[in-house]
């Protein structure tokens, strides 16, 4: 006795054997997945359901109410394969097939924190995050906005940094890679990738790899040696993973120049920032950080070596960021200056309102000079 | 290799314009369809036939009206629209110019 399945065929019951039902099913699950993204989905499988239910017929009579395994089979083979192909529009076959071989079996690009412009507020960096952690970007505003007040500022300095440090999005890649696949596999391969990135031409790295690599080509010698015997062809040679490595490098470039860019930044405001407080103290008390001036130094001397020196050490670093942002590739010149200024002005307020707040030292020494500042003005 | 796998491709490329040239005779419902092509190079099967016919409607080069059948239920019957006309007309003259280059290059 066999058991017996009951389907619906474009609206009309038939009797199925249970292992023709599974025929069956693996028959429309897999038309299901090739025409998957088709519009017309249903309307095809539809039609071949209907198509099959007329071919059962000449299996069925009076005497005979359900279908064998075998005589599905024969109907299926008529039916043959759904192509998936024929289906699509010419001009985008090739790149739908492309694109579905390259996201189903090598698995999506990496996730990668960029800076996303499109709607941003400020830089993108809330906007990247949002992107990156799959959250809305209000609620990261927010949480933004409240880690500032919870770590008296210290968010608002980390977010500069990641200002400075985190490339741009620009490409369609880019966008992709910024919203990424889910957060646990893009932990793991991200670390592995960018640090493979970031290190690759550090000689400890460059040392591990080559012993790395002599130890694949050993085993897979010996591999091809053991399979040559069997009398196979050998496996295909597949790439080392480092060899992924290369393929970084905008990425990592990117990061690199950030990173760059960041340090000279922050040396540049400290030294705005010192050289501001010395000009203060030199107005409001005759001497510079509490260096006293010569008698035979007017005060004007002073005011002109001051800015000389600024100038003397700033030039060259600004002269090296501005270099260095061509490379980096995901700045625009024309824009550059005006927005380096406004955001060295920034990095030196914000410092000076930090350290005004959290070194005593800072506090100490800064608080006559606003008291006498605000005399000044209020005079 | 079989000489008929070496066409393989150009015959499935092939197919879109036989279809349409079928069509365009008479309307006809995919049974047809398979029955005109099954004794030629061209056999195929509902698994292919569907999905074009559902692309070529799309593109709005065939559309379908169902008849009433004597056995069992109703029909999907395919004729050619205007666009298909057009279509169908280019595809002619290029076929004629392909096969005059290979004439051409065979002499």
């Amino acid at each position: 006795m066999r058991r017996v399945i009951v389907v619906s065929l474009n609206g009309k019951a038939f009797q199925l054997e249970d292992d023709a039902h599974a025929a069956l099913s693996a028959y429309l699950e897999a038309a299901e997945r090739a025409l998957a993204g088709n519009p017309d989905r249903s309307e095809i499988i539809a039609d071949l359901e209907q198509a099959i239910a007329d071919k059962s017929g000449r299996y069925l009579s009076s005497h005979k109410s359900v279908l064998a395994r075998l005589e599905l089979e024969q109907i299926l083979t008529e039916m043959g394969p759904v192509d998936g192909a024929t289906a699509a529009e010419p001009q985008a076959d090739a790149s739908t097939t492309g694109a579905a071989a390259a996201t189903s079996p090598a698995g999506p690009a990496p996730r990668r924190l960029y800076q996303i412009s499109e709607g941003a507020k400020i830089s993108g960096v809330c906007m990247g995050l949002a992107a990156y952690f799959g959250l809305d970007v209000t609620l990261v505003r927010l949480l933004f906005v409240a880690a500032a007040f919870m770590t008296g500022g210290g968010a608002f300095i980390a977010y500069l940094v990641l200002m400075f440090v985190v490339p741009y999005a620009q490409t369609s890649e880019e966008h992709a890679a910024a919203h990424g696949l889910p957060f646990n596999a893009r932990a793991l391969v991200e670390r592995a990738k960018q640090q493979a990135a970031l290190f690759a031409n550090s000689s400890e790295w460059r040392r591990s790899r080559a012993a790395w690599r002599a130890s694949w080509r050993r085993g897979r010698d010996k591999h091809q040696a053991a399979r040559g015997a069997a009398g196979t062809t050998p496996p295909p040679a597949s790439p080392p993973p480092a060899a992924a490595a290369p393929s970084r490098p905008p990425y990592a470039a990117h990061i690199i120049t950030g990173i760059v860019l960041a340090v000279l930044g922050l040396f540049l405001a400290l030294f705005t920032f010192v050289w501001v407080i010395a000009l203060v103290s030199l107005a409001a008390t005759g001497a510079i950080l509490g260096w006293i001036l010569p008698l035979q130094v007017p005060f004007w001397i002073a005011v002109l070596a001051l800015v000389l020196l600024y100038n003397l050490v700033a030039w060259p670093i600004k002269a090296v960021r501005h270099a260095v942002y061509r490379p980096g590739g995901g700045y625009h010149p024309t824009w550059v200056g005006a927005w380096d200024g406004v955001a060295v002005l920034a990095l030196v307020l914000v410092l000076g309102w930090w350290a005004y707040h959290h070194l005593a030292n800072v506090h100490d020494f800064l608080e006559p000079l606003l008291h006498g500042a605000r005399a000044t003005l209020s005079v | 290799m079989q000489i008929d796998q070496k066409f393989a491709p150009i015959r499935k490329g092939l197919l879109e314009f036989l279809v349409l040239r079928i069509i365009s005779i008479r309307t006809v419902y995919v049974a047809d369809l398979l029955k005109r092509l099954a004794d030629t190079e061209f056999a195929t099967q509902e698994g292919t036939l569907y999905p074009l016919l559902s692309r070529l409607r799309r593109e709005g080069l065939v559309d379908y009206e169902w008849q009433e059948s004597d056995a069992g239920p109703p029909r999907k019957y395919y004729r050619l629209t205007a666009p298909g006309k057009d279509q169908l007309g280019e595809l002619e003259t290029y076929w004629q110019q392909i096969n005059a280059t290979i004439t051409g290059l065979g002499s």
